[in-house]
């Protein structure tokens, strides 16, 4: 037998090895298999991404835009940009714009990524903030078959989860509209409709103030400098820089509401309410279960028991107990007996609502 | 009731023999109405029914006479709408409109009619013949509800008949009316939510124009718009393949004789030249192969005309706003509750039953959830392990050694060559045989047990209780219920996962299902326990210290397995979907006589039939290897040998390894096949050994302990063993199991040699760590 100090050190060094190879996302192999994909068509394909997405958006792209998108040194991006034009993808002259045919393969390159950033907010558990990356990752790899069966599988979406309109297999897609939330004065009130990507770790930070796309808002301070807005009854500061990154469109004040969102979380034990609706961060499968099983505006609910701990709370939903969890909870709205009063006009006003929203 | 003795004269149950049939019915409902219990009162069959949401997960079809007429009925799974939103929901949808049901049965929960008839209502909008079976109208007035079926019979449009299905109360009318439906003696007229987003409508109306000029036939044509409009791939390739204009005006049914429609299926009373193949296709797919009908339907409608329909379709569907399927559901309700309040007695928000809310009250409460939920595991244990003690001693007696003896001795008597008397009574019988004594009497208490509180709606509690802890190691409440039933059995614990309807949480649960000790494990830990462990304590305590090491095990196995759940959750599975929908049902009185053997029929049986499968060939190995000698050793000496400086390695030798590897199809040959390898390898002869090469078990410790010690076992080895036994690969059962239910090789490589791996890894640091210490040699 060996030394048994040696052996567990062995060991210790075996399992350590194993780790590092393949821990998911971070090991070796992850990042071979990562590595792997750094190549020029690669290059290329985002490269044409970001031309189509400034033209989309009225803008000019030049090599200091391109190279700051795809966070390569000028030069390469100059490089990048005249193999374009020798494949034709992109017109001669001095301004970057795309040809035809470059317009086209770009929108199947955006078509594929938005048809993936879809899948994952609606049918997998993957966390907002990942979607881009992940998504960057696999427009790269798919024919345009896999393309079409994911389109059919998702049942031919025409948004992306950051409310961006997914390119038809044909290559349509409708005219950009709204302004950057920029573009607003103090006291306007407007519907978020798109938050951009990228730059990335602007996105994150809207997302991490858990803005998403068909949210209402209302600008209390606005820019230069920086914007103040009232989301769900929180104020939010944002520098003018991620404020550019979110696109809204103007609605009458009457027909938003930033006010402090009350939801079944904030009903008490054997307390009442009356759904609102549903919230928008709650997308695909999710929202589809609480839908059916009858959470639509105008559904009485009564808290029924609470677990140990207060999560999961079990609730009287159209004669049948139904137990959510404290996420789920979060993201149904109600309206408190309190405002019994306003209950029934609200509950109206919010289906109207619902239906031109 | 006067009706049990007519039924049984004018229905004529054909249980599993559903091939040939006049009229086709399919049963559609919210899941936990008792469909599953409708069905089986029409055709007899016992379908396992629980007080569990979700049941119905592969579809059962059966089939009755009624009259001169054979009805065949097809169970769908149990959905909450028909939106195809999940594989159940699209089964259920494709098999409404593309299977042609001549009749569909809702079955509606009057106790929860809202919910029930958000479903219905969908149903409706895809085919007018549809009888509305309003069940567990008992159930409803214990709650105080009152629903008026004539009345919700003029507000729906079709036939509603008031059931028990549990009693049979009401099934002998369902079957006439379905019947009459079914003939066209009664026709129906059902009500349409007309109502959508006002966006929705508009684009409804300019898509129909160009669904009529495509397929002029068509009936429901609004309903196929909003599904184009939707983006329903089913249906846009039904639209391109022209199978939408399949669908036909059923509103005015054909004449009985006249069903000439669907091919050779509908003539009355047809021998069709394969009956089969039609129900194959149904079975595989989901729908009906109709290939074959569809020529002559095609001729009128030209492929130009079905694809200016779709691209119209895509074109409209720019101008609806995204979250428009919000506004359809919210219609559809907003009906459901003006039908609801218009037919029930007790409109409004109804107030539970006291005895239910007490008993809510007791059962999930923070403070006496958790102490009445111990207690009755505890008890549910503890008469399972107690309980089963005897019988299974009775039969092992009986099977081994009363038996064993006498098929040897019959083998002699008629002259049977040494080695196949060998191979098939001392390899083959004796596997089965200690498989079914140690197996059968825990499973056929614990089984039984486990269904009368399913059957009652308490496990849905427990889940309730335990969700908290289960969702931070990233798990479905529900696990809590698998893993007490993968005590019994892993294999019917990875069935069981069937309830979670949440992708990721149920291939966790699947996953770890290994690490609830199975009663086929027990027996090792009970007797190395009580020979290694409980001999450290004074002899009066020895019991309680060896039963306290047992239980650590297991407690172990639960640790693990949360550990293992929390692990996946965040890295392999990280991005699987996720949701968590659970139901609490109200509470029924159990059925005890019909849950005592329909779960000896589904659970306690099946699972054993899959263990003997396995076992006999196991059985069969294991006298090969030992009792065939290559050069001066046997395969299984040549094997231990092999495996023996590896064994010493990770603290345990050569035998057990090896009796792990042939003991896979089953745990409980585990320590007979130990006994016997170490029998061979030490050449020492006890009582109770049958002559080398002979599986055997017997009752005098002692002479375990010593034959153990022998081979150089000390109270480490044990440990080893005790740890392994916990830590290692799933039965073959089980590993099979795991492969039909994930149907994934992934999922499956993972669930069997993850175990191992933690297992050997466990072991090994344990000896050494023991070695460093000095604890022992």
């Amino acid at each position: 037998m060996p030394d048994p100090a040696l052996a567990l050190l062995v060991f210790a060094a075996l399992v350590a090895v194993t780790a590092a190879l393949v821990w998911p996302g971070v090991g070796v192999l992850a990042r071979v298999r990562r590595g792997g994909r750094a190549n020029l068509r690669v290059e290329m394909e985002d490269a044409l991404k970001h031309l189509y997405k400034v033209a989309y958006r009225g803008g000019e792209a030049s090599p200091e835009s391109l190279a700051g998108a795809l966070q390569i040194s000028q030069s390469h991006a100059t490089r990048l940009l005249s193999q374009l034009k020798g494949a034709g993808l992109v017109r001669e002259g001095s301004t970057a714009r795309l040809t035809d045919d470059g317009s086209a393969y770009a929108l199947r390159v955006i078509r594929t990524h938005r048809l993936w950033e879809r899948y994952l907010a609606d049918r997998t558990g993957v966390a907002p903030a990942d979607w881009h990356t992940e998504a960057e990752r696999r427009e790269h790899e798919m024919s345009d078959d896999d393309v079409e069966r994911l389109s059919a599988r998702l049942g031919h979406p025409r948004y992306d989860p950051h409310g961006d309109p997914i390119p038809t297999a044909s290559g349509d897609l409708p005219a950009a509209f709204g302004v950057p939330l920029t573009h607003l004065e103090p006291g306007d009130t407007a519907r978020i409709v798109h938050l951009e990507d990228e730059p990335h770790d602007l996105y994150d930070r809207l997302v991490g103030m858990g803005l998403s796309p068909h949210m209402d808002l209302r600008v209390l301070e606005g820019p230069p400098g920086s914007v103040v807005v009232e989301v769900d009854g929180r104020t939010l500061r944002m520098e003018d820089g991620a404020a550019q990154n979110v696109t809204v469109t103007s609605r009458e004040a009457g027909d938003v509401s930033t006010g402090e969102d009350t939801t079944l979380l904030d009903v008490p034990a054997h307390g009442e309410a009356v759904v609102r609706g549903i919230s928008p961060a709650c997308q695909g499968i999710q929202r589809r279960r609480l839908l059916d099983l009858g959470l639509v505006p105008g559904t009485t609910v009564r808290t029924e028991l609470t677990a140990a701990g207060g999560d999961p709370r079990a609730f009287l939903v159209r004669g049948a107990i139904i137990a959510l969890r404290r996420e789920q909870q979060r993201a149904i709205r109600v309206t408190l007996p309190d405002a019994a009063t306003t209950a029934a006009g609200a509950a109206g006003a919010v289906s109207a609502h619902g239906g031109t929203d | 009731m006067a009706g049990h003795a007519h039924r049984a004269e004018s229905l004529v149950r054909l249980g599993l023999r559903p091939d040939r049939w006049d009229w086709l019915v399919a049963l559609a409902g919210n899941p936990n109405t008792g469909k599953s219990t409708v069905f089986n009162a029409l055709t007899g069959l016992r379908q396992h029914t629980g007080n569990w949401p979700g049941k119905t997960v592969v579809r059962a079809e059966g089939a009755f006479a009624y009259g001169d007429d054979r009805m065949k009925v097809v169970d769908l799974p149990g959905t909450y709408s028909l939106q195809a939103g999940s594989t159940d929901e699209e089964v259920a949808r494709d098999f409404l409109l593309f299977g042609h049901p001549d009749v569909t049965i809702v079955v509606v929960d009057a106790t929860r009619l809202e919910r029930n008839l958000n479903l219905l209502l969908q149903v409706l909008a895809i085919t007018d013949r549809v009888v509305v079976c309003l069940n567990l109208v008992d159930e409803a007035r214990r709650h105080g509800v009152h629903v008026d079926a004539g009345r919700l019979e003029k507000e729906l449009g079709v036939p509603v008949v008031a059931t028990v299905a549990r009693s049979g109360d009401g099934i002998e009318q369902l079957l006439a009316v379905v019947h009459d439906v079914a003939t066209g003696r009664r026709s129906t007229d059902p009500v349409r939510v007309e109502e959508v987003p006002p966006e929705l409508e508009s684009a409804i109306r300019s898509l129909e124009p160009e669904l009529a000029a495509a397929f002029p036939t068509l009936p429901n044509r609004r309903w196929v718009a909003l599904r184009l409009l939707n983006a329903d791939t089913r249906i846009e390739n039904a639209v391109r393949s022209g199978e939408i204009g399949q669908l036909r005006p059923d509103a005015a049914p054909p004449p009985v004789t006249g069903r000439n429609v669907g091919g050779e299926r509908a003539r009355p009373h047809a021998s069709s030249p394969d009956p089969t193949a039609v129900a194959v296709a149904v079975e595989e797919d989901g729908v009906p192969d109709i290939d074959r009908t569809l020529d002559a339907l095609n001729e009128a409608t030209s492929d130009a005309a079905r694809e200016a329909v779709l691209s119209r379709a895509s074109e409209l569907r720019w101008t609806l706003p995204p979250d428009v399927h919000d506004g359809v559901v919210a219609s559809i309700y907003r009906k459901a509750e003006e039908i609801a309040h218009a037919a029930t007695e007790t409109p409004g928000v109804k107030a539970r039953r006291t005895l239910d809310r007490s008993l809510d009250r007791l059962l999930t409460s923070p403070w006496t959830g958790f102490p009445v939920m111990l207690l009755i595991l505890t008890a549910v244990f503890w008469v399972t392990i107690a309980g089963a003690n005897v019988p299974s001693g009775m039969l092992a007696t009986l099977l081994v050694e009363k038996l064993h003896p006498v098929l040897v001795s019959f083998g002699g008597a008629i002259g049977m060559p040494w080695w196949l008397s060998g191979f098939l009574f001392d390899g083959v019988y004796l596997a089965t045989a200690w498989v079914i004594s140690v197996m059968l009497p825990p499973m056929a208490i614990f089984f039984p047990i486990f269904t009368l509180l399913e059957d009652f709606g308490y496990l849905p509690r427990v889940a309730f209780n335990l969700d908290g802890l289960f969702r931070r190691a990233g798990a479905h409440g529900k696990q809590a219920l698998t893993m007490a039933m993968g005590f019994g059995c892993n294999a019917a614990g990875v069935v069981a996962t069937r309830v979670i309807d949440s992708p990721r949480e149920r291939i966790i649960a699947i996953l770890t299902n290994n690490f609830s000790l199975c009663n086929g494990r027990w027996p090792t830990q009970i007797l190395l326990a009580s020979i290694f462990i409980g001999s450290l304590a004074p002899a009066h305590l020895a019991g309680l210290v060896s039963a306290g090491a047992v239980v650590s095990v297991a407690l172990l196995g639960i640790v693990v397995m949360f550990a293992s759940s929390w692990l996946l959750s965040r890295t392999l599975l990280r991005g699987e979907a996720t949701t968590f929908s659970l139901e609490l049902p109200p509470y029924r009185p159990p059925r005890v006589l019909r849950t005592l053997y329909t779960s000896l029929i589904d659970r306690t049986l099946i699972v054993l039939w899959r263990a003997i499968v396995f076992a006999v060939p196991a059985g069969a190995v294991i006298w090969v290897t030992g009792n065939v000698t290559i050069g001066d050793a046997s395969i299984s000496q040549h094997l231990v040998d092999w495996m023996n400086p590896f064994g010493l390695l990770v603290g345990l030798n050569g035998v057990i390894l090896l009796a792990y590897v042939v003991a896979i199809p089953a745990n409980e040959i585990v320590i007979p096949t130990i006994l016997m390898l170490t029998v061979m390898t030490t050449g020492v002869s006890i009582a109770g050994a049958q002559g080398s090469g002979v599986m055997f078990e017997t009752d005098s410790l002692v002479d375990i302990e010593h034959l153990l010690r022998l081979d150089g076992w000390t109270l480490l080895t044990a440990v080893n063993v005790m740890l392994f036994s916990l830590l290692h690969n799933p039965c073959s059962t089980t590993i099979y199991t795991i492969y039909r239910e994930t149907r994934s090789a992934k999922w499956t490589t993972l669930a069997t040699v993850a175990p191992i791996v933690m297992g050997l890894g466990a072991t090994f640091v344990i000896t050494h760590v023991a070695r460093l210490l000095g604890w022992v040699g």
